[in-house]
């Protein structure tokens, strides 16, 4: 009895030598959270794995995802301010002025990114300026560009001849001519155009397309909508409401309703992230789909415009913890790693960041995402303050005003002065 | 000799209640006493701030979104509170008439959204009542002549929506506790009223009734404090739509405080709502019992 307790102890205390050693032994580890659900995680999980393959001995990512939205940005803000966290984390762009605010995100200096080769050059201007403060300090390195696109569908478009001979849309430029192709698409119980109608993030993203199309500023200077800004965001949601009104957009519609009236052929086209790309490419694989493409939202007013975000990576401001300048280096050379490899990231439909891989042929061959790759260099950021970006007050306003007059539930111009109002009131 | 031992069982009473006095203490006093006096700085969610006196409050008064929070939380607690009452002592009386196995297997029907989280709530009423693909649809479209409507996204049907989908996920806890009471009258009461000649309707107004009503005003308690911290169900349900018109206290409190790292006004609403339980919840249950001890 005794003898075999002191062969139990002998062999745990064996293992726990063993262990010690390998541990002294063991590579770097980087703690890492991200918010990425779905296929992104699933694609972020892929290049992690290869990322620790290739660093075998020497970094090791340890990953953590957590809920998107609010909770990841709260709990992020209450473990900085102690002193926890992560050692590199996955941060929206449009969130950035929020996390300035709260103390959580550290600076990125030039001579930081100099040393792992993050140039700024590598990325376009308003995609890399999104990341930084007013007086231009560096808080993330962009990963990707998404964005809102035009889905359709090309059995539809082509019944109504508005399919060019290079399999996309023809004609779509302009209000008149777009209103008239949703009209014609408008037939047999399928509506011309789906977008999520019940959502406020997706009614903010083509809300705010159409307010950048007509040269509209939503905030700037600290104020909302200023002077004629109020008109044009008027105009934008009015010509919202007319699709729903004209039963070119079906109303009321949820987010997944939405991509279920386009994947059903019930809708001609919908509006939505390019998050959903893979969702058509794995139905088309099974067959299940229709022959579909993906374009650059048409320019209806003055020019071309489209609502972006990035994931960017981020260095928590740690509390009295901060990293060691070997670990920031470590975490800023994975960064530049994440996005040399970015192109496997693409195939969850976002657009690379990074230059060299979005000019590369390979990316230049990967269909759809090269067909609205063009979008990148008019993109349009999340207005810069704390109360914009996703999961904001922003959002939320879109959900309150313009959402229910895109549904004819109020006018367009009460719905903008309200709006209005009520986000600049919440400037502090 | 008296006043040693009654030291001693003084000093055994403190050994003994420290523990919970302290963790007590740490974990909930203190804590709210921080609250308290978080409510009356502009803080923000982590961090110190500067002494603002009553602005919070004065905030509070003046915002259109927290007195919407108000009426929305006293219009949700009468639309699920009552109703729940009512109906799990109805469905009470009716398990109670049953035997054996029957019995069981109706309260477990009863009993069984009861265990479901509230995110699993939400998943299948939001899928059986979604607007283009909810099976529930075919039976209210005839309703709205013909055409499908958006539960959740028509502002005058959401609250009464909630209600009814809490009423359905919490009415097997309130069934549970009136069966236990209904079980604790004796059975001889009945069958001399019957002797005497009374009715099914006499026996429940004047057997069931007053002996079931301290149950009643337990089951009411309970439901009332529960429901004015309403949250999860109208977040839910309301997220990336239009929240603001059906705001509710919690919901309010979350967004100034993690939303938009208002931590100080934040903790003013808390104790506001605070306040608004405490004084309701001693009004109704004196109220109830003294009504109930008349009878």
């Amino acid at each position: 009895m005794i003898r075999g307790l002191l062969r139990t102890a002998a062999a745990a205390t064996a293992l726990l030598t063993i262990s010690v050693f390998s541990a002294a032994q063991a590579a770097d580890t980087l703690v890492w959270w991200d918010f990425l659900g779905g296929g992104d995680g699933v694609r972020m999980k892929a290049l992690i794995d290869e990322f620790n393959k290739e660093h075998a001995g020497k970094i090791q990512i340890e990953a953590t995802t957590l809920d998107w939205g609010t909770p990841f940005y709260t709990k992020v803000q209450t473990s900085t301010a102690v002193g926890q966290g992560p050692d590199i984390m996955t941060y929206h762009e449009s969130r950035i002025p929020l996390g300035i605010s709260t103390g959580s995100l550290s600076v990125i200096t030039p001579e930081e990114m100099a040393a792992s080769e993050i140039k700024a050059s590598d990325f376009e201007p308003a995609d890399w300026k999104a990341a930084q403060d007013a007086d231009g300090k560096q808080y993330a390195i962009p990963l990707d560009i998404h964005s809102a696109i035009l889905y359709y569908n090309k059995t539809l478009l082509k019944q109504a001849g508005l399919l060019g001979d290079d399999g996309k849309p023809k004609g779509f430029d302009g209000i008149a001519n777009w209103d008239a192709a949703l009209a014609k698409l408008t037939a047999n119980g399928v509506s011309g155009l789906t977008f999520p109608t019940a959502d406020n993030a997706s009614t903010w993203r083509v809300f705010y397309t159409l307010l950048n199309q007509e040269d509209g500023v939503f905030f700037k200077d600290g104020k909302f909508l200023d002077g004629d800004n109020l008109d044009k965001a008027t105009t934008a949601i009015a010509e919202m409401q007319k699709w729903v009104k004209n039963g070119w957009t079906p109303k009321q519609t949820e987010y997944a309703g939405s991509i279920a009236q386009f994947t059903s052929g019930k809708a001609a086209m919908m509006i939505n992230g390019v998050w959903e790309v893979p969702t058509m490419v794995d139905l088309q694989k099974k067959g299940q789909l229709f022959d579909w493409g993906a374009i650059q939202i048409p320019t209806l007013y003055a020019h071309a415009a489209t609502w972006a975000d990035s994931h960017s990576f981020a260095i928590p401001d740690r509390k009295g913890n901060p990293l060691t300048p070997a670990k920031r280096k470590e975490v800023l050379d994975t960064i530049h790693w994440f996005n040399e490899h970015s192109l496997e990231w693409a195939g969850g439909g976002h657009l690379p960041a990074f230059n060299p891989v979005r000019d590369s042929d390979a990316f230049k061959n990967l269909k759809p995402n090269s067909d609205y790759a063009s979008l990148a260099a008019t993109a349009v950021f999340d207005p810069v303050t704390p109360l914009a970006g996703v999961a904001s007050p922003v959002y939320d306003a879109a959900g309150n005003y313009a959402m229910p007059a895109v549904n004819g539930e109020m006018d367009p111009a009460d719905a903008a002065s309200q709006m209005r109002d009520d986000l600049q009131g919440q400037v502090q | 000799m008296m006043l040693k031992s009654k030291r001693n069982e003084l000093l055994a009473a403190a050994v003994l209640m420290a523990p919970f006095v302290i963790i007590y203490g740490v974990l909930f006093v203190y804590p709210t006493l921080r609250m308290v006096q978080l409510s009356f700085t502009n803080a923000p969610l982590i961090g110190d701030g500067k002494f603002v006196g009553l602005d919070n409050f004065i905030r509070l008064s003046r915002d259109r979104l927290f007195s919407t929070a108000v009426w929305d939380t006293i219009y949700f607690v009468l639309l699920s509170v009552i109703p729940s009452t009512i109906f799990g002592l109805i469905i009470a009386l009716g398990v109670n008439r049953l035997k054996g196995w029957v019995q069981s297997v109706v309260l477990a029907c009863f009993f069984l959204p009861y265990i479901l989280p509230v995110s699993l709530v939400y998943r299948i009423w939001a899928w059986m009542l979604d607007k283009d693909f909810g099976i529930a649809q075919y039976a209210i479209a005839p309703f709205n002549g013909g055409v499908n409507i958006s539960i959740f996204r028509t502002i005058p049907l959401f609250m009464p929506a909630v209600g009814l989908i809490t009423v359905w996920w919490l009415i097997g806890f309130n069934v549970l506790l009136f069966i236990a009471g209904l079980r604790n009258i004796s059975k001889e009461l009945y069958e001399a009223s019957a002797l005497d000649g009374a009715g099914r309707w006499v026996q429940f107004t004047h057997i069931t009734w007053p002996l079931i009503w301290p149950v009643t005003v337990l089951v009411l308690t309970i439901q009332f404090i529960l429901q004015l911290k309403i949250f999860d169900q109208v977040y839910l349900f309301s997220d990336g739509g239009r929240a603001d018109a059906t705001m509710v206290m919690v919901q309010y409190i979350y967004k100034q405080a993690f939303q938009q790292n208002h931590g100080g006004l934040g903790a003013a609403a808390s104790l506001v709502l605070f306040l608004v339980i405490v004084i309701f919840s001693v009004l109704q249950f004196q109220l109830l019992k003294t009504r109930g001890g008349e009878k």
